[in-house]
Formats: structure tokens, sequence, C-alpha cells
């Protein structure tokens, strides 16, 4: 009963000083406030990757071509043409593999009517739906038929459908792809991504007629492998790995290829975006020990302005941990107080980021347990020193105090 | 262990209605008086004496003193003379260096400072030169905050005080600041604040030093109302006119009493 009175004592003395008191908080608003949105941007930026990674399909193993050496520079993965529609068939007749899409692609302007978009082409072949997990909202998609023809038919993706203006009634009409006509047979559902490199803007084309219109050669840009099971997947990637060397001659030291899969892309992304998360919340937390040692401040200059007052007290039966209370509670209604307010400003700004950058808003309750308690731990931390001064004081002294 | 120095002992039920302030608890008066004559202050031998550095001042040198339940006294002397320092051992703001101090009965330099801020909340009631208000607190907040370092519940202590401004006049000043009284009104206020916990004593330093002559001439009357009604008062002044109020005088002079 005696702490809720000096509860009201401690607020009650702190709207005496106002503004004092929310400049005081504000270290602790932003502190707090920073540490709950930066958590909460880093758990949104890192669900939206991980989302995206796994919509480019299930047990995926992609096989790109190694780098090629041009003088004495290295050139980037995927900067060789070692891969061939030849690999893709052989792979295809592997156990446990379940479809293989080799691909090409390329940038080309597209035409509809009076409408066009400039977005990438990809030469591929039927497994391609499966092993990318997309599915088909109207027509149907390539078929092998049209890759051993080499027909000019083509599958768009629905955001490069709605940029020409191409509903359902479009399968059957005419496109200009690179200036080439072509027949739209299909439209794919859309995945929900957007941005740049978003999987819904593409235009579809049989392998084969990409590389007769398009890239010249036969060579493959890179080919996805579904494996028929997660558990398969390493075992698979070995069986591969021995048969890409057999067909290309190479020895392990001289590999012409790699394959990734999206263990190791998701492991890539969570330990970077995991590293970031620390990054801002140490940066954020560097602010939060600033506010307290603005608390601080103001209760050691509250208690020199006060020391009459406290004088008052201990002469009317005040004892010194009434005192030490009363400095004590104050510190902390202040930090909480601020921590509060950060929180509800961390959550509004998280959720305003979230929307902007299109990922799911994410509210994680134990962002705001720790961030309770560490605005807590800074009020005690920071108050302890100044309400022991007060507590400390010497009555006859502080009564004399002018 | 402080027995005597209880909230009830000298509770203050309203006896005379011709007086603004109500008389203490006749019976508890009586059990002071009665208590084989044990005076309220007893001061034997004391000493206080103040090291700055290597020098050493002597501000009392051996002051024995009794006052008795229901004395008005008046301890009168020039500025330098020890008597503030005298008034802090009394009002428990300071410890002698020597001798003893019994505080109705309790010897005093025994207890800790938490001890010592008790009795100073429920023995004895000061009245400051300076008034010593709370600043920013209402008149009400004023008086009852003693209460609250005894743990008095909010309604009781919002109550009592009440009760202790109306009796000094102040019914209609309940929600004022002290920057918003007359210095006369501040010092009611503060009498107030040393009569609410009702206890054995009260202890004036220069009650009138900052008032002009009517208002200190009004306080001085309130402390002899109190008086005749069976409180004991202290009172602390260099000023032989105000001094004459009281019904006994000590005169201190170079840290000893003279008579």
């Amino acid at each position: 009963m005696r702490y809720l009175e000096l509860v009201q004592l401690a607020v009650s003395r702190l709207a005496a000083a106002r503004l004092r008191a929310v400049l005081t908080m504000l270290g602790i608003i932003i502190g707090v406030g920073s540490i709950v949105a930066l958590v909460a941007v880093a758990q949104g930026a890192t669900s939206g990757i991980t989302n995206r990674i796994q919509s480019l399909g299930t047990n995926l193993l992609t096989v790109q071509p190694g780098s090629t050496t041009s003088g004495f520079v290295r050139q980037g993965a995927g900067s060789a043409t070692t891969l061939t529609l030849g690999d893709a068939e052989a792979i295809a007749s592997l156990v446990d593999v379940a479809a293989v899409a080799p691909q090409v692609s390329t940038q080309a302007v597209v035409v509809a009517g009076d409408k066009n978009t400039t977005t990438s082409v990809v030469g591929t072949t039927a497994d391609y739906l499966a092993v990318r997990t997309y599915e088909i909202w109207q027509g149907s998609f390539l078929t092998d038929v049209a890759n051993q023809e080499s027909l000019r038919v083509a599958v768009l993706g629905s955001t490069t459908a709605d940029d020409l203006g191409l509903g359902e009634d479009a399968i059957g009409t005419d496109i200009l792809v690179g200036g080439i006509p072509f027949r739209v047979v299909g439209i794919l559902q859309s995945k929900g991504s957007s941005g740049i490199g978003s999987q819904d803007d593409q235009v579809i084309v049989p392998i084969s007629t990409a590389q007769r219109n398009f890239v010249a050669g036969t060579k493959v840009r890179s080919i996805a492998v579904s494996v028929s099971s997660a558990d398969g997947i390493e075992l698979t990637k070995a069986r591969l790995t021995s048969l890409l060397r057999e067909r290309h001659g190479t020895d392990g030291t001289n590999d012409d290829f790699n394959i990734s899969d999206q263990a190791q892309l998701l492991d890539t992304f969570s330990s970077v975006t995991g590293l970031l998360t620390l990054l801002l919340a140490g940066i954020a937390s560097i602010s939060l020990v600033v506010g307290g040692i603005g608390i601080m401040n103001i209760m050691l200059v509250s208690v020199r302005e006060r020391t009459r007052e406290i004088g008052i007290r201990k002469a009317i039966g005040a004892r010194g941990s009434d005192i030490l209370l009363q400095f004590l509670i104050e510190a902390l209604v202040l930090s909480l107080l601020g921590g509060l307010i950060g929180i509800i400003a961390g959550v509004a700004a998280s959720a305003v980021i979230a929307a902007i950058a299109g990922w799911g808003f994410s509210f994680s309750p134990l962002t705001v347990v720790v961030a309770v308690g560490f605005s807590l731990v800074v009020g005690v931390v920071f108050g302890v020193w100044p309400a022991r001064q007060a507590a400390r004081l010497d009555p006859i002294t502080a009564l004399r105090y002018e | 262990m402080i027995g005597p120095v209880d909230a009830d002992t000298g509770s203050i039920p309203a006896t005379s209605a011709a007086l603004p302030i109500q008389s203490p608890d006749p019976e508890a008066a009586s059990a002071w008086l009665r208590s084989d004559g044990t005076p309220v202050i007893e001061l034997r031998g004391i000493t206080r004496v103040y090291s700055t550095g290597r020098l050493e001042v002597a501000a009392l040198r051996g002051v024995d003193l009794d006052v008795y339940a229901g004395d008005f006294l008046a301890i009168v002397g020039p500025s330098g003379s020890g008597k503030s320092t005298l008034m802090n051992i009394i009002g428990c703001l300071d410890r002698p260096t020597g001798g003893s101090y019994h505080l109705a009965g309790t010897s005093v330099e025994t207890l800790d400072d938490d001890d010592l801020a008790r009795v100073r909340g429920r023995a004895i009631g000061f009245v400051f030169q300076s008034f010593n208000l709370l600043p920013r607190t209402s008149a009400l907040e004023n008086v009852a905050t003693p209460l609250l370092y005894q743990g008095v519940g909010r309604h009781e202590r919002n109550e009592r005080a009440r009760a202790a401004l109306e009796r000094l006049g102040l019914g209609d000043r309940l929600d004022h600041e002290p920057s918003e009284l007359s210095g006369g009104q501040q010092q009611r206020v503060a009498i107030a604040r040393a009569l609410v916990t009702r206890p054995v004593l009260i202890l004036a330093d220069e009650p009138t030093g900052n008032l002009d002559s009517a208002s200190g001439a009004e306080v001085l009357r309130l402390l002899h109302e109190l008086n005749a009604v069976g409180t004991t008062i202290v009172l602390i002044t260099h000023d032989s006119d105000v001094a004459v109020a009281a019904t006994r005088q000590v005169h201190v002079r170079d840290g000893l009493l003279v008579s």
C-alpha cells in the first residue's frame, strides 16, 4: 500500500513538471521504438524473402554453368555456356528426379495490339510448370510437341498479361515477341510476389523456339531439377555431380558447373538477415543507453533542485528509504512510460514500413516483453544513483539549502 | 520501544467550543504528568562539537534541560549562541556529541536514522521560520504528508488534514498552494502540519521571523491557545519580545544555558 502511495506521489510530482518529463522520456521512446521497429522490419523482411524463395518451387536443385576465365580474369558464375539440352535429358533419367526444366532466357519487347512491355523471355520445356510450381489460369502450358516442332507459342505471366491488357479472351490471339509473332496459348496464375525479379512478369516459350529465334546456339542457361522427396536432395545432388562430371570430363578440380539448392539459399539469407537484425538492434540499444543517461541527468538535477523539499520531507518523518523509493519510482515511471510510448511508436512505424514494402506485418510479443524489461532495467540502473544521493541528504543541510 | 510516543497519545477530541483549537485528550495529558514526573524532554550534559578540518568548534558545552508536559518554554539566545544546534538536537535532526537525551522517556542517542525519522514524524511537530511547505502542493496535501510517512490511509489522512486546517481557520484554503497564500496563512498551514500527527511536542524555530507584526502576533496567540489546552511547546527565538509569550524562558549563551 505504501508503494501505491509512492507511485501516486511520483506521478503527481512528474505531472507538475510535464515538459521536462516528456523531454526526459524522449530518449527512451526513441530507443525502445527503434528496437521494436527494427526487429519487426527485419522479421518481416526475412519472412518475405523466405516466402519468395520457397515459391520458386519445392525440393528444387538448380544447375548452372561454372565460371569461365577470360585472360586472367575469372568471370562470374553462369558466364560459361557448358550446359546442353543433352545434359537435361540425362538428368531426367536419374532416379528420384521428378521433373527437369532446362532454361534459356533473354529480354525482349512484347507487343499486343497497341500495348507493349519489356520483359524476360524464358525458353523452357513442359516440366517448367511442375518444377516451378506454377498453375495455369487460362488455356494450357507448353507441350512436348511444341518443343519438338519449335512452335511459336507463348505462355504469359500474370503481370505481363495485365501489362499487355490481355485477359481470358486472349487465348489464341497473336502477340509479337522481339518482333516475331507468337500465339498465346496460356496465362499463368499469379504467385503474388511483386517488385524486381517478379515471378509473374515473364513470357514463356518452347526452349527450341527460343534457341532458334533469340539465343543462337544449343547452350542452356540453367537446368532446374525437381527432386521427388526432400530427403533425397543430398543424394540426388551427389548423383547429379558425378553424372555431369562424367559427361563433361571433369574431375572436381575443374568443374564447369555448380549445383545449388534452396536450403543453401535460405541459409545464406537467414544468416545475413540475422546479422542485420543483431546489428540494428545493437545500434538501437545504444540510443536506449543514451536515453537512460538522460534520465539519470534529469534525476540528479532534480535531486539538487529539490534538496529543500527532501529536507522538509525528512523533517516531517520521511525515512531515507521513503525518499529513495520516491525518486526511484519517478525514474521507473519515466522509463516505463517512455517504453510503452516507444512500443506504440515502434509498432506503428513497422506497420507502415511493412505496408510500403509489401510484406506481412509481424508483431512479436517477445519484442514487447524485452523492450519493457529493457526500459525497466534502464530506469532502475540510472535511477538508483540519484535516488541514493537524495536519500542520503542530511536533513539539516537540506533544510538550509537555498 | 517508543511506547509513549504513539500517535494516539496526543489525540485531540473537542472539549472547548470557544477555542479554534481542540484540546488534547485530558487522559493522555495526565498520563504524561502522572508518569513519575518524567519530563517530555530530558537533556543531561549535552555537548555538540563540529569539526571542520583541523578546527573544532563546540556549539554546546554541556546543556541540562527538563521540559514537562504542558510547558511553554522559550529558548532565547543571540545568533551563534548555539540555540539552533540545541533545536536540531531536541528535534532529532542532529545527534549530540556527548550527554544523554530522553524524549518522552525514550533514549534518543541509541536510535538509528530510520528510528529518528519515525520519532520526528510521530513525536515532534516542526514550525520553521521559513514555513518550509512543499512547493506546488496544496495546503491539504502539505498537512497530510506527515501522515503519509506514518502509513495512514488516504481517506483518514485527508480527513485529519482537513480538520487541522479548519481548526486553524483555513477551511476555505484547502486547495491553495503555498505561493497562493500570505505569510501568516503559510505559517498557519505549517502549524496545522505540526499538529496533525498529534505530537508530544511542538518545536517552533523563530516562527514569527518572516512575518509582519500582526501575523506574528496571530501566530503567537495560536501557540498560546494550543498550550492553554495542554500542548507542550518549545519556542526558539533571538527576540525577547517574542519570548515573553512563553510561560518559561531559558537563555543560551556560548553553548551553555543561563537562567
